[in-house]
């Protein structure tokens, strides 16, 4: 976790002025991105930061308050129903949809934060699993405001006048969620180095200890999981939008273990780590199915291929990289500089951390 | 004989043990003085297997101990009282006492071990059947020290037995594995806190301080020398 | 015969099936703090083993074996090749493994049996039993599915608490290090933990699979049931496990037959949560007073 520790504080010790910069330029570099890239691409690029959106939410909840969510799927299922509710009968405006979805689904959030921070560890796991599998079931059971198993379609957004009218729809789609992605990450990286951010890290590393230092545990915990949850509502509305149609098969366990797996391969605790997991969530599959269909095999092995190759990534990625590829990257930097003489911001200390074995729970 | 050589250890950049050496004669006790920090606990964490040396060796009787697994140095023949809770809190007192001596499989000579510690620990006797957790402070020791004489060992590692016992029983331990020293053959190394009273019954003994070897030799002659017990022992 | 008896009996039949699935997770996370999310596709993985054995003509008996041996096998395989090397590693890294080998055994059996969806023979009829002239709703198969479950309940329960194995395994999973001094081999005994509990997960996979058809995923529910169950028991007991494993049987019975079954789920939701808020850490968790 020491390892962890001082990226975040590298992280933290940006200056606003420079988290906006640092944006505004992934911004600009995404959306110059989308005008070169077809329409199949951008819809990768949208999925890529909706995946970023949810799992730099989750990421908040578990890499930095501890709190291990299996359920976050069922939140962005939330996001996603208000959405699609809310174009059922109007036409509403993008952002207000969205503002919309990341409101109800924070609120609910506080329901669950609050039964989620007298849990801990397996036990907020088992919890929030049978969330992950209870909820789209409520969805299926309640036809005639849900849709049932057919769900509710999704009106495309369509790109405003001024773009023109040959305006790809799937690159105004990127658009969208690239911004929404880009704000999201301005604000968490912003949290993260105020005093909140800080009780987060302190009520994850030692319960007691924070209690003690006059941080009110529960609540930090609730916070956690409110603002989590409202991430995950914000990319359940883009996903609506996204995938044009909203149903229970879309929100099942997988979606969850999708995004517990994003954060852990991505890196544990850092907003770079929700990036790399989501690029490993879009194109790993994709790359996967690519390579199954060039090979000449029987359907019965080509059509399971790509599940096979991911589920060994994912078991090969926790034996060979335990620290995901945002940790395994600062490693290789920070061995790097040393080697080279210098000494990264912040000293040496617990950048190729020890773990304390003692520390560990 | 238990020869130590040459023992470097160290927990990532804390160098515990600054190439220690030292030799234990069968059928003596051997105090490892020190104060708190010195790496006595360090020293025989590494003689049964569970902490890895930098460099160094350990032999008994001969026999490399350095790559082999604590569990394989314990069937050898090496008991370890660890410092502080050494009990399974969630088992019985039996279950904990036959735990001790269950790599042996000589039953018969197990379940005389057993009543012989119950003898000599009446306290355990009457709670057999309790969870060890049930246990207070000094009864835990207790438990803790006859466990590891239930697997009859030819050299008992003790760290700092005394942490909790009353005088009464320490006495009382300490003279029964002074009459299994002489009787059996048993060999000790005794970590202590109370330097004058571990020189009382040792044979030989060594004084650490900050991971190196700063005095040996045989226990009274220690005991005697004035500098040595204003600068170390704190007598 | 009323309703509530129909449901009752059906309930204890499904929660004993659970209360298995329950029971294999208990004992791996007694053995190695190891939530072992791949349980299930462990056992949907020696479901088809079976199958396969039936389709080549071995008799049902032999291929029940062939399912329980080769849980055994796979536990031991998983623990030593997977868990071993991540002992030492963070726990969400484990749950990770886990889910990992999930998938992958999940894409693995339609390689190799075929994907197509297969029905699963069980041992006994499974038409209810005729008391006089009337028939209830419990069948020879129901009464095998509680007989075998509670026969290698009460084996596992001798083994651990009136063996010298028994007494090891349970040591080496308390504490590994001081077992270590006491000369326990401690790694075997965790390897036959895993061992153990993978052949309770086969056979909760033989049990139910002639109720739920054989495909890849068939499992995932009863997994998702058989933890809600050790949740609600409280992890590190295996009465509970039994205990929460029984009620997510019954309760789900109960909600799916008087509210409709595509409520079951949302039933076990409400339960657990009303349980982990009074008990939040299971119903036979025991609070430690005292240092340990
Ligand atoms: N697991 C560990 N990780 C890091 N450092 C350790 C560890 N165990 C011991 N040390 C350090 O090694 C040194 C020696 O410790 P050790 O426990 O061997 O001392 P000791 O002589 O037994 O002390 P005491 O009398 O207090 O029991 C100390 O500086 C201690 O801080
Ligand atoms: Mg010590």
């Amino acid at each position: 976790m020491v390892a962890v520790h001082s990226r975040l504080d590298r992280l933290a010790s940006r200056t606003l002025g420079g988290h906006l910069l640092l944006a505004l330029g992934a911004a600009v570099l995404l959306l110059l991105l989308s005008t070169q890239i077809g329409a199949y691409d951008n819809y990768n690029l949208t999925a890529v930061a909706i995946f970023a959106v949810a799992a730099a939410g989750l990421n908040l909840l578990t890499g930095l308050n501890g709190q291990l969510s299996l359920g976050h799927g069922a939140l962005m299922a939330i996001g996603a129903y208000t959405a699609s509710l809310l174009l059922k009968d109007h036409e509403l405006p993008v952002v207000l949809v969205l503002l919309l979805s990341v409101l109800s689904t924070g609120l609910i959030g506080i329901v669950f934060g609050y039964a989620a921070a007298r849990l801990r560890g397996p036990y907020l796991a088992g919890a929030t699993l049978t969330l992950a599998v209870a909820l789209p079931q409520v969805a299926t059971r309640y036809k005639s405001i849900f849709g049932g198993e057919s769900g509710l379609t999704v009106p495309p957004t369509t790109p405003p006048a001024w773009l023109g009218p040959d305006f790809p729809p799937e690159r105004w789609l990127a658009w969208i969620a690239v911004a929404a992605a880009v704000v999201t990450f301005v604000l968490l990286a912003n949290l993260l180095r105020s005093s909140a951010g800080r009780a987060f890290r302190a009520v994850r590393d030692n319960e007691a200890a924070a209690a003690l230092a006059g941080i009110d545990v529960a609540r930090t915990q609730v916070l956690a999981f409110v603002i989590s949850a409202a991430c995950a509502g914000l990319a359940g509305a883009l996903f609506a939008y996204w995938s044009g149609v909203t149903a229970p098969a879309g929100f099942g366990v997988t979606l969850s273990l999708q995004l517990v797996t994003a954060i852990v391969i991505g890196g544990l605790g850092s907003l770079a780590g929700a990036v790399w997991g989501s690029l490993v969530l879009v194109f790993v599959p994709s790359l996967t199915s690519g390579m199954a269909s060039t090979l000449n095999v029987p359907s019965a092995i080509a059509n399971n291929l790509p599940l096979a190759i991911y589920g060994g990534i994912l078991v090969i990625a926790m034996l060979v990289a335990p620290h995901g590829i945002q940790g395994t990257l600062t490693r290789i930097l920070t061995i790097g500089r040393a080697r080279w003489g210098h000494t990264p911001a912040g000293g040496q200390k617990g950048v190729v951390d020890w773990d304390d074995p003692a520390s560990d729970p | 004989m238990l020869e130590v050589v040459d023992l470097t250890v160290a927990y990532g950049p804390v160098v515990a043990l600054h190439g220690v050496s030292l030799t234990v004669q069968d059928a003596s006790i051997t105090a490892v003085l020190g104060a708190n920090g010195a790496g006595k606990t360090t020293l025989v964490r590494t003689i049964s297997g569970l902490v890895r040396p930098r460099a160094g060796s350990v032999r008994l009787d001969g026999r490399e101990l350095i790559r082999l697994p604590p569990e394989e140095i314990a069937r050898l023949g090496i008991a370890h009282v660890p410092q502080g809770q050494g009990v399974l809190a969630e088992l019985t007192v039996d279950e904990n006492l036959r735990l001790g001596g269950l790599w042996r499989r000589d039953r018969k000579a197990q379940r005389g071990a057993l009543d012989e510690t119950y003898e000599l620990f009446p306290p355990l006797a009457g709670r057999r059947h309790l969870t060890a957790f049930s246990l207070s402070g000094g009864e835990r020791q207790m438990l803790s020290v006859g466990r590891a004489l239930v697997a009859r060992p030819r050299l008992l590692l003790l760290d700092e037995p005394s942490l909790g016992l009353a005088r009464r029983a320490l006495v009382q331990i300490m003279g029964r594995i002074k009459a299994l020293v002489t009787e059996r053959g048993l060999t000790v190394l005794l970590i202590e806190q109370n330097a004058k009273s571990a020189l009382s019954v040792a044979d030989d003994a060594i004084v650490l301080h900050l991971g190196n070897v700063v005095a040996h030799g045989p226990a009274q002659k220690l005991a005697d020398e004035e500098g040595l017990r204003h600068a170390y022992l704190g007598f | 015969m009323s309703r509530f008896f129909v449901l009752s009996l059906n309930g204890l039949t499904q929660g004993a099936i659970y209360a298995a699935m329950a029971l294999a997770l208990v004992m791996i996370w007694r053995a190695t703090q190891v939530i072992n999310f791949a349980q299930g596709a462990m056992a949907m993985f020696t479901t088809y083993l079976a199958l396969f054995a039936i389709d080549h003509g071995v008799p049902y008996w032999l291929a029940f074996l062939v399912a329980l041996s080769s849980g055994l096998i796979l536990g031991a395989i998983v623990e030593r090749v997977i868990v071993r090397p991540v002992e030492s590693a963070p726990p969400l890294n484990v749950v990770i493994l886990t889910l990992g080998l999930l998938l992958f055994l999940e894409a693995l059996a339609p390689m190799l049996f075929g994907g197509q969806i297969r029905s699963f023979p069980p041992a006994f009829s499974i038409v209810g039993l005729h008391f006089g002239n009337s028939q209830v709703a419990f069948s020879p198969f129901d009464a095998f599915t509680l007989g075998s479950v509670l026969a290698v309940m009460v084996l596992l329960l001798v083994l651990f608490q009136k063996t010298d194995l028994g007494l090891r395994m349970r040591a080496a999973a308390f504490n590994p290090d001081v077992s270590r001094l006491l000369g326990i081999r401690v790694g075997r005994m965790l390897t036959l933990g895993w061992s153990l509990a993978s052949l309770v997960g086969a056979l909760a996979g033989v049990l139910i699979a002639p109720s739920l058809l054989l495909y890849p995923t068939f499992m995932d529910q009863v997994l998702v049931f058989g933890f809600t169950g050790a949740v609600l028991g409280g992890l590190d007991s295996a009465v509970g496990a039994v205990v929460g494993g029984l009620l997510m049987g019954f309760a789900l019975s109960y909600v799916g037959g008087y509210l409709g079954s595509d409520l079951e789920t949302v039933g076990a939701l409400v339960i657990l949560i009303a349980v982990l808020m009074v008990r939040p850490r299971g119903l036979f968790s025991r609070h430690r007073l005292r240092q340990a």
